[in-house]
């Protein structure tokens, strides 16, 4: 890595430091309360059953809702007071690829990628394409340069999306459910593929995921909610010695005794 | 073997890697020579320096040279592992685009095809709207009632403006002309009979199409985008049963309907100008109104109305299931089926007004 590069990641303190998080759809709370901090260069796994406000998380951490209480630090910038182009600002410095991929359906996955390096990068043409090519290898894809999304299956799309959302080598990389849908084989490559983003490109990653052989794979730490509130922050060790019934619960495999209708 | 070896710099970055592609280029290789990259110094490197090892893997392989990249170590090793396949095959080029017989020819099949398509998604309509209710396999009243409601209800404002302003607007062209000859109170007859012939089911139709067919589009595009098409069929339902036939109906009913409302706002708008501009009295002006009134006249109004509204509903859900590709498909489609709607209006107009010139 350029040494610029490690210096800048090398300074102290968390990436993201989030403090009394509230999150309201409405009248409906989601997030309550919610605090902790992501450290740099970490894979930072978010997990909580179906329906726990991850993905609302994620929309917060990323400037995409704005949040009703608290504060939400992304490198050291609080983001809850920025403007549109304040957060713009801040949004060119991280990637984020969605749950459901978030590709442009009417640009080849090569030009999904270009897009950002047009639009920000000023970078000369021949360079675009060869970061686009680059980038399509990292997340293996090197053969899909010009196809279009809909031609892809969902475990490409989900890739696809990974390539565009680290286009422009953002320090912070967020992933919402990269997982999802996939056979075991396809998934434990992707885990490798965001362990290698993490230690080749010097990455910070959160991650959202249930998925627990993944979740001991990849993460350093993780985070975990239940009725939108933090019900644990920890390594995956930690998680499996806790005491929490929650916790134990998922990392035991235990089902509800019903599920719950909870949130609706 | 006629090799050439290049030193890689110590960190390759952006500014190193473009350095390391200049002298390259600016020495050359020749045809058939491999070019070794040398990484035993390199101790890092970032995606910037690796994009520019990928444009000049290409360049070397655009001179019909080899590449090979020598004593990478760890990090950069693993690095270089990834981009292999950027690195060792060429740049596949862009799908070439089809000339113009090609293009023509596609065009043709499409054409064809999109006939097929249609026919067939003619035959599942008729049968889920028409035959199926009869035989008992379900006709679902609920979703016929809100789509008369959207359809029919929610139209019947901006029905009634269009046709009241359309009828000021021919009262105020006709009174022009007729009024040189003394014959004003002929407008009346002009307002009555082009509503009830033309005007009102013309009009109301292309209003129609604009909300309704544009909507129906939208909606079965969108449907069919999201895969929720696919999932009625996976459930063993059938888009024409669930989602066509309720529309058919509803349309047919609220389309005459509306076309009504349209013939009455339009000869109301005609008689507010015949009223205050042109100072008739009000049972002079109507008198003159009924009598023009003619049976023929106002079902032919209500005939086309019918068969408007078959044409939009099917325009509409035809484009709709067409579609391929993401939100762009959706709005092209919806383009395209408002565009057929008023083409076919027209022209479906024009065959009416030519059967009734030259036959009745
Ligand atoms: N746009 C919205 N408007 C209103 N409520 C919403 C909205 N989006 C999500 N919710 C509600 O917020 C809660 C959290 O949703 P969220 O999408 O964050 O869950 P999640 O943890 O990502 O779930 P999953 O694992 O299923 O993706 C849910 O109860 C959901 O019903
Ligand atoms: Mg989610």
């Amino acid at each position: 890595m350029a040494k610029k590069l490690k210096e800048q990641k090398n300074a102290n303190g968390p990436v993201i430091r989030v403090r009394n998080l509230v999150a309201k759809y409405g009248d409906v709370t989601v997030l309550d309360n919610v605090t902790f901090d992501v450290p740099r260069n970490e894979i930072y796994v978010i997990l909580g059953a179906s329906g726990c406000g991850k993905t609302t998380l994620l929309k917060h951490l990323t400037g995409l809702i704005p949040a009703t209480n608290g504060t939400i630090e992304i490198s050291g910038q609080n983001i809850t007071g920025m403007d549109e182009e304040q957060l713009a600002g801040m949004q060119r410095n991280i990637g984020i690829a969605f749950q459901n991929s978030g590709l442009f359906n009417s640009m080849t996955v090569g030009d999904n990628v270009a897009l950002p390096l047009r639009e920000y990068g000023n970078m000369e043409p021949r360079l675009v394409n060869a970061v686009v090519r680059l980038k399509l290898s990292l997340v293996g894809l090197a053969n899909a340069e010009y196809k279009l999304p809909s031609e892809l299956s969902g475990g490409m799309r989900k890739r696809a999306g990974l390539a565009r959302a680290i286009a422009l080598d953002p320090p912070i990389v967020f992933f919402d459910e990269p997982s999802a849908g996939l056979d075991p084989i396809m998934a434990s490559g992707l885990d490798d593929l965001i362990l290698n983003l993490k230690h080749l490109l010097g990455i910070s990653l959160i991650i959202v995921t249930h998925e627990l052989d993944s979740i001991r794979k990849i993460a350093d730490r993780i985070l975990m909610l239940d009725q939108g509130r933090v019900i644990f922050t920890g390594t995956v060790r930690e998680a499996e010695q806790s005491e929490h019934d929650r916790v134990r619960q998922f990392f035991e495999r235990r089902p509800d005794e019903h599920i719950t209708q909870r949130n609706i | 073997m006629n090799e050439k070896r290049i030193q890689c710099p110590k960190h390759l970055d952006q500014e190193s890697g473009r350095g390391l592609v200049e002298q390259i280029r600016s020495e050359g290789v020749a045809p058939r020579q491999t070019l070794v990259l040398d990484f035993s110094e390199t101790e890092d490197m970032d995606t910037r320096g690796g994009a520019w090892l990928i444009e000049l893997a290409n360049y070397v392989k655009a001179q019909n040279a080899d590449f090979d990249l020598a004593g990478p170590k760890g990090h950069v090793a693993e690095f270089l592992g990834l981009l292999r396949p950027s690195l060792v095959s060429m740049p596949e080029t862009p799908p070439e685009r089809p000339g113009v017989f090609e293009q023509a020819g596609e065009a043709t099949l499409n054409t064809i095809g999109e006939f097929k398509e249609f026919y067939h998604f003619l035959v599942d309509t008729i049968y889920w709207t028409v035959l199926a209710p009869f035989e008992g396999r379900g006709f679902r009243w609920g979703s016929f009632l809100d789509e008369l409601h959207e359809m029919g209800v929610r139209a019947l404002k901006i029905t009634f403006l269009m046709n009241f302003l359309l009828g000021m607007i021919v009262a105020m062209l006709s009174a022009a002309q007729l009024q040189l000859f003394g014959a004003s109170i002929y407008v009346a007859d002009l307002v009555m009979v082009a509503f009830a012939r033309e005007l009102a089911a013309v009009m109301t139709a292309v209003v129609v199409s604009a909300r309704t067919g544009a909507a129906i589009a939208a909606e079965l595009a969108t449907m069919k985008v999201q895969e929720e098409l696919d999932a009625l069929r996976g459930m063993g339902l059938h888009a024409a049963q669930f989602l066509v036939a309720p529309k058919v109906l509803a349309l047919v009913i609220a389309l005459p309907l509306l076309t009504g409302l349209g013939m009455l706002a339009g000869i109301g708008g005609g008689a507010v100008w015949g009223l205050v501009v042109l100072e008739f009295r009000p049972d002079i002006w109507f008198n003159q109104t009924l009598n023009a009134a003619m049976f023929s006249d106002i079902f032919q109004g209500f005939f086309k109305a019918f068969v408007f509204a078959i044409v939009i509903v099917l325009i509409g859900c035809h484009n709709g299931l067409r579609v391929t590709g993401g939100a762009r498909g959706v709005g092209l489609m919806t383009t395209r089926a408002v565009v057929m709607d008023i083409f076919f209006i027209v022209f479906i107009d024009m065959i009416f007004a030519a059967f009734f010139y030259y036959i009745l």
